[in-house]
């Protein structure tokens, strides 16, 4: 089958909806999908590097009372964190992951080492647009 | 294939992904092909009720042939040919 690619706009700080993106992540990388990762405004302070994993600084999207719960019951599950899965999906598939320029100076990172491992490069909006007219699939979340 | 003919499939590589909940078992066996041969059978064990919806359409579009799951009390046997 042909590779086919998918463009995520990542948006979220959040540490539920950044595990979804952590899922999805993984179908694509069963199918060897090409994937771009553009980290915009609020995933750009996840991607700090004094943060990444540690959900204690990490807010919760929706039942922000529920953090404690629902982070039990992943580890009960034995369900990888963000981190993990991003990385996991990175080490299989083409996973590129862009830092936007303005989202990461928002929240005082101005150059890739202020970031985890994880990110590739530092990056302006136009080239999102030209992954994103490019891809197959467009998930923005 | 019956149950009884994936019972007695020679089976190459097992993976003993029940530990995992989705999309656990279906990343244990997307890593798990590449470690065999062309024509070899694995066989992947779940607790996760997806993985036998998403490993025949993962099959499906990797051109792997799945054969069929044998359902045993609270998990299944996926079993599916390398392309």
């Amino acid at each position: 089958m042909e590779a086919k690619k998918l463009c995520l706009a990542l948006y979220t700080g959040s540490v539920d909806k950044l595990t979804a993106a952590g899922v999805i992540l993984s179908g694509a990388a069963a199918d060897d999908m090409e994937v771009d990762i553009y980290v915009l405004l609020q995933a750009a302070r996840a991607f700090r590097k004094d943060i990444g994993d540690d959900s204690s600084k990490l807010a919760m999207a929706e039942n922000p009372d529920l953090k404690d719960e629902f982070l039990q019951s992943l580890k009960n599950l034995n369900v990888k964190t963000w981190v993990e899965f991003f990385k996991e999906a990175k080490e299989i598939t083409d996973v590129k992951i862009h830092i936007c320029g303005l989202a990461g100076k928002v929240w005082g990172g101005s150059k890739l080492d202020d970031f985890i491992s994880l990110a590739d490069d530092i990056c302006g909006i136009n080239a999102y647009i030209t992954s994103a007219q490019e891809a197959d699939i467009n998930l923005f979340i | 294939m019956t149950i009884d003919e994936l019972k007695n499939l020679e089976v190459t590589k097992s993976v003993d992904a029940r530990g995992t909940a989705c999309p656990g078992p279906l990343l244990e066996a997307k890593k798990a092909i590449g470690l065999i041969k062309p024509g070899d059978i694995m066989e992947v064990l779940s607790a996760d009720e997806g993985t036998k919806v998403d490993v025949p359409k993962w099959c499906k579009k990797q051109g792997h042939d799945y054969l069929g799951t044998i359902d045993e009390n609270g998990y299944f046997k996926i079993y599916l040919q390398k392309k």
